[in-house]
């Protein structure tokens, strides 16, 4: 995967009133391969953003596209390129990354989106078209003139698409009766603002779906220390050690004579973790779950905030 | 030195060997390699496919996207990387591979089926060294869909297919010990798209024989009995697999490449270093490891040769 890379704005289409679609290329590199679900980050002045791609996979022609919503904030990366970019600029992204997946192995798909949550279904819906998969789409927005891609959503998946405008409380009802009487097998893909993603949840869970075929976009990706700081461990409740800004904890703990196994020291592999006593942590890792962290803690790039109490273990033995 | 010395990837680091996640990042990422044994490989490969299908080539229907992805990937890396000896062609839907060191060319249309006379991963195979694998990303696990395997050692693809990452590791001893293999596979779901990290793998065979599957254990696994002190150094030979796991952008199933090398112990104690390290590794092996590799059956003869070496070139133990 390219860490960072320029490409070219080529064009840019006005989607709705309030929705940008962006085409990118390079006419020197070539663009690697994304899958459905896929997403770039833009490296932007504000900092970085991340956006799906819609592009179809399986005919992407050198050129990378997103959709971006002018969410309106002063300092905010979708004002900046609604109003500062334009065709021919140059920025810089890196990826693509796909934390949403489309399993292949489902035998029908239940997509449910709000707004511009529509973005990752876009490139699943053309990729599962061409390889001949069943799939219903169920949108739900505001107004039409707030419901990105709707012409082309409903001219391309006449069939396939169920279009919500009406009241909220009809909606929540219909996207519940859509869910209900599935047969085994049945994926289900969700996007959209939280509560929209807490109620599809919580049917999902009154209806027993089994929440491994229930897929959002879970990871986030892995927060960047910038700035490192020095902090104080207190270590299996006796050694105090003080791990300085310009090194890990890892190897810190090394340097101590603790036997702590590693491999990649980039957060992925899981294998320097030590348990986290007390102490507030920042974790930098792209490999713990959420319940996790709270009791662990990957010692190759994650670093306590002031004062933080681990147990690592003494055996050294290195699985 | 030979050139199987000059490329063979050693494998110990550290003086003592234990089960652990040695993968390293691979920039650029890269799924094979091409080395000085290509051609002979290439064809003893063939032949064994030629011979037992079966046996060396399994594929789940639901693999079929993930095997059309390989062969592209393969073939342009091969191409791109070693354009001496491949080239790839494109004309809309259509390929042409030609591969110069063994003057043959392949041409076929992508996603059709009809325009090959072998499933995708087989064909992709065919051109590599590598054992190739499919391991399908599924929502509740890594499954063993699709394998061209010519080279294992000491396992059976009609066995695997279709089972779970953990399990397939259920032989293995005290692979799940402190979590072990179950991190492993969270590791390999982490793997971002297009990146590729690769680890090694050792074992130790008798001769330089690369087809080693459990289906024929009958024929290769007595001689281990042969071993002696006078004979270790042509008979026993260190088998390594580069291992690499390669994240496939489009459907987003993970490619398992074993790329093995054999390297006669004869060759390996011409290096003191590698003399020193196998040495002190194999002595402190945790005898359920070396039972489960097959060495616990010579290792008092390999002990005496390799010490009886290490005395000749004056190396300290
Ligand atoms: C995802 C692709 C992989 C596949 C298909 C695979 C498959 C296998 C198989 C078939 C065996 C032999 C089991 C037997 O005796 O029946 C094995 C052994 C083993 N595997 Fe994996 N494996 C994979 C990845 C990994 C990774 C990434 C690691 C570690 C980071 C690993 C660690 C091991 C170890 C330690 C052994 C024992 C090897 C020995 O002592 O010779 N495997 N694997
Ligand atoms: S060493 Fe891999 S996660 Fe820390």
């Amino acid at each position: 995967m390219n860490d960072r890379y320029v490409v070219r704005v080529e064009k840019m289409e006005q989607v709705t009133p309030t929705i940008k679609a962006f085409t990118l290329s390079s006419n020197t590199a070539t663009l690697e391969q994304f899958g459905a679900g896929a997403h770039l980050t833009l490296h932007l002045p504000m900092g970085n953003r991340q956006y799906s791609l819609i592009n179809n996979p399986l005919d992407m022609k050198n050129e990378y596209k997103i959709a971006v919503k002018n969410l309106g904030s002063e300092q905010g990366g979708s004002r900046y390129l609604h109003e500062q970019l334009e065709v021919g600029d140059i920025i810089e992204v890196s990826g693509p990354d796909n934390y949403f997946p489309v399993h292949l192995e489902a035998q029908h798909y239940l997509f449910f989106a709000a707004g511009i949550g529509i973005t990752p279904f876009l490139s699943m819906m053309s990729y599962l078209s061409t390889l001949g998969k069943t799939f219903e789409l169920h949108y739900a927005a505001p107004h039409v003139e707030n419901c990105p891609f709707h012409e082309e959503i409903t001219n391309k998946y006449s069939k396939q698409a169920y279009v919500y405008l009406g009241s909220r409380e009809e909606k929540r009802k219909k996207l519940k009766e859509a869910l209900r009487n599935r047969k085994v097998g049945t994926h289900v893909y969700m996007c959209g603002p939280k509560s929209f993603m807490e109620m599809l949840n919580d049917s999902t869970k009154e209806l027993h779906f089994p929440q491994r075929v229930v897929h959002e976009e879970r990871f986030r990706p892995a927060l960047v220390i910038r700035d490192p700081k020095p902090f104080c461990v207190s270590v299996n409740g006796k050694d105090l050690v003080f791990v300085k800004e310009n090194e890990s904890l890892l190897e810190r703990l090394r340097n101590e004579g603790y036997s702590i196994p590693y491999a990649c020291r980039m957060g992925i592999c899981g294998s320097c973790e030590v348990t986290l006593c007390e102490g507030e942590v920042l974790h930098s890792d792209s490999f713990l779950t959420e319940q996790e962290k709270k009791s662990k803690m990957l010692s190759c790039v994650s670093r306590g905030v002031g004062d933080i109490a681990i147990d690592v273990e003494q055996d050294g033995s290195e699985k | 030195m030979s050139n199987s010395s000059k490329e063979f990837p050693f494998p110990f680091t550290k003086d003592s060997y234990a089960y652990s996640n040695n993968s390293i990042l691979l920039d650029p990422a890269r799924s094979v390699a091409v080395s000085s044994h290509y051609i002979e490989e290439v064809k003893l490969k063939r032949n064994l496919l030629n011979q037992n299908h079966e046996r060396c080539f399994r594929a789940l229907p639901l693999s079929l996207e993930a095997q059309w992805e390989v062969l592209l990937l393969v073939f342009k890396e091969l191409s791109t990387c070693e354009p001496q000896y491949f080239t790839l062609e494109q004309r809309g839907n259509a390929y042409q591979f030609t591969n110069h060191l063994l003057r043959e060319v392949e041409s076929f249309s992508f996603k059709d089926s009809s325009s090959i006379e072998v499933e995708p991963l087989d064909l992709a195979g065919r051109h590599v060294q590598e054992d190739l694998i499919i391991m399908g990303d599924r929502h509740d696990g890594l499954f063993l869909e699709a394998g061209q395997l010519c080279f294992p050692s000491n396992w059976s693809l009609t066995f695997v297919l279709g089972m779970e990452f953990k399990a397939i590791h259920t032989p293995v001893p005290g692979i799940t010990d402190n979590r072990f293999i179950e991190k492993v596979e969270r590791f390999i779901t982490r793997i971002r798209p297009n990146s590729a990290w690769e680890r090694k793998n050792w074992s130790v065979t008798i001769t330089n024989k690369l087809d080693t599957p459990l289906e024929t254990y009958s024929d290769w696994g007595k001689l281990r009995y042969n071993v002696t002190e006078a004979n270790a150094g042509e008979l026993v030979n260190l088998r390594v697999e580069v291992q690499r796991l390669y994240r496939l952008p489009v459907t987003n199933d993970i490619l398992f490449s074993i790329h093995t090398y054999l390297l006669p112990l004869n060759e390996l104690i011409s290096n003191d270093e590698w003399l020193k390290k196998f040495y002190t590794n194999v002595k402190t092996l945790p005898k359920e490891i070396a039972d489960y590799k097959g060495i616990s059956l010579y290792k008092r003869e390999l002990m005496t040769f390799l010490e009886r070496a290490l005395t000749q070139r004056k190396i300290e133990r």
